[in-house]
């Protein structure tokens, strides 16, 4: 196996766009591009959740390489539901480490805000199983089930309100984020209820957005450490446990494996927060914090920019947004971006960082490891 | 009247999943049909204020584990009281199911079904009664 190396990163401001998403695509795209000083990809992979529904088009790799100019580069598309950036990110760097291809670029986006809630929420919700979908269940609700189980076993209110605290407060500091405001533990307790007992505040928002990145055989200053991906039943029914997810505890183990170290190593952290309670057991799940010790860790501030382990410098889903397809990438962008030094206002002293993505609900998950060389 | 609840038990690790299915999610051999009890112990539930399209607000969604380990996502029409853990019934309306506090008759049945010897049954019985006042009672008070 090659190793593969992460050329450029860019990504578009993440909020409401009137932009078309191949556009947005086409900013992030160009930028990785010039980042990396490339004026042509090998090869393209295209990350979307469902332009099928959100736009109406299909043949969507086709689509993204022709309004990027390389309407002859081969182009590929990649879904895993809301995992499908980091996906893609899996599918180029398979190609540059097999040597079938020198330099990939992977570009992820989703456009939904033109859409009401109701229906966005229906598209988001076809990644549930059909059954409990039949019952009503949406993305909150099982987030609801997971968050009643974890609040059970101990964890606080006040150690998941601090999630989205403290990520609102790290996007105050980045420009591409979707909200750049600050909002109290009290404003997140008194929000109102979504799926008793979360409640707004405690979930992302629907963004636009798009990211890119260009992965390559030749030697640049991040290094792809591992990547790993775990699966778990589509249906939440099927499971025994609820507050961890086993689709990121085989993943994390995989992309730890592959980089030969652990997750003592690991100095920023980009995690899955679609709903607050996710950034504690993710955290748990990738092995950064200790069992049961996520929810004092972040009341704590180890988890905040500033803290021992900062974990969503950016905003994470809460505060940058949550472009569907786009997460993953973005997510990867601003770890390419806190290991080279380019995270103005919100720079971690990082040489390692880690990305993790849930695809559904814990179906189709990713842990990815950048490491500045 | 504890309703039988349809269920499949995959011959390789023996886990029981309902409603049925063809395939084990986590072995790919066919699985058994059974039928389970429909009673058991509220995983986790919570409440929808703004539910999908088809749907009333609130919305209360429970996942309770049956009998045997199947658990089985179901409406309730009340979760006041409702805590991870309580005893319920499951009943099909139209064929959607739906979770209820377990009446004394429907919890003596099921005691008397699992329960090894009849004066075990009994002293089962009557704890889980005297449970149930002494809540009532907790309850009022408060």
């Amino acid at each position: 196996m090659l190793d593969v190396w992460v050329a450029g990163a860019d990504m578009t401001r993440v909020g409401r766009r009137s932009e078309r998403l191949q556009d947005l695509m086409a900013e992030a795209a160009h930028g990785a591009l010039r980042a990396a000083g490339l004026e042509r990809p090998d090869a393209i992979v295209v990350a979307a959740m469902n332009p099928e529904e959100f736009l109406g088009d299909g043949n969507f790799a086709s689509n993204v390489a022709t309004c990027l100019g390389f309407a002859e580069t081969p182009a590929l598309r990649i879904e895993t539901a809301t995992s499908s950036g980091a996906a893609a990110f899996y599918a180029g760097f398979a190609q540059v480490a097999a040597g079938l291809r020198r330099a990939v670029l992977v570009v992820g986006g989703e456009k939904m805000t033109h859409l009401d809630t109701p229906r966005v929420s229906e598209l988001i919700g076809r990644s549930i199983d059909p059954y409990e979908r039949s019952y009503g269940a949406t993305m909150p609700a099982l987030a609801g089930l997971v968050t009643r189980a974890l609040m059970a076993g101990g964890v606080g209110a006040h150690a998941i309100a601090q999630v989205a605290v403290k990520n609102h407060a790290h996007a105050l500091q980045n420009p591409y984020a979707h909200f750049r405001r600050a909002i109290t533990v009290n404003e997140v307790l008194e929000s109102r209820m979504v799926a008793d007992p979360l409640r707004l505040l405690h979930c992302c928002p629907i963004s636009d957005g798009a990211a890119a990145v260009v992965l390559t055989a030749e030697r640049a200053a991040v290094r792809v450490a591992g990547v790993g991906q775990g699966g778990d039943t589509l249906a939440l029914r099927h499971r025994a446990e609820l507050t961890s997810f086993r689709a990121t505890q085989a993943a994390a183990r995989e992309a730890f494996a592959m980089a030969g170290f652990g997750p003592e190593r690991v100095d920023v952290a980009e995690l899955h927060d679609a709903f607050a309670p996710f950034e504690l057991i993710s955290l748990e799940d990738t092995g950064l914090v200790p069992p049961g010790k996520a929810g004092r860790a972040t009341l704590d501030g180890e988890t905040a920019l500033g803290g021992r382990l900062p974990v969503n410098p950016s905003g994470g889903l809460k505060a940058r947004g949550h472009p569907l397809a786009a997460t993953g990438i973005a997510q990867l962008v601003e770890c390419a971006w806190q290991l080279t030094g380019r995270a103005e206002g919100r720079q971690v002293d990082a040489r390692v960082a880690l990305a993790q993505s849930i695809g559904g609900l814990a179906t189709n998950n990713w842990v990815t490891l950048l490491e500045a060389r | 009247m504890i309703e039988g609840i349809g269920a499949s038990q995959c011959p390789t690790c023996a886990a029981l999943v309902a409603p049925p299915a063809s395939y084990c999610p986590r072995h790919p051999v066919a699985m058994r049909p059974v039928v389970l009890p429909g009673a058991g112990e509220i995983v986790s539930f919570t409440t929808l204020h703004s539910p999908p399209t088809g749907f009333r607000a609130p919305l209360h969604i429970a996942l309770v584990e049956l009998e045997g380990g199947a658990r089985f996502v179901c409406h309730g029409s009340e979760v006041r009281g409702l805590k991870i853990g309580t005893r319920v019934a499951i009943e099909a309306i139209d064929s959607v199911y739906y979770f209820s506090h377990l009446g004394a008759v429907d919890r003596a049945r099921l005691f008397w079904r699992r329960a090894g010897r009849a004066g075990d049954r009994v002293s089962a019985i009557a704890r889980s009664l005297a449970k149930r006042i002494t809540k009532g009672r907790h309850r009022a008070s408060s």
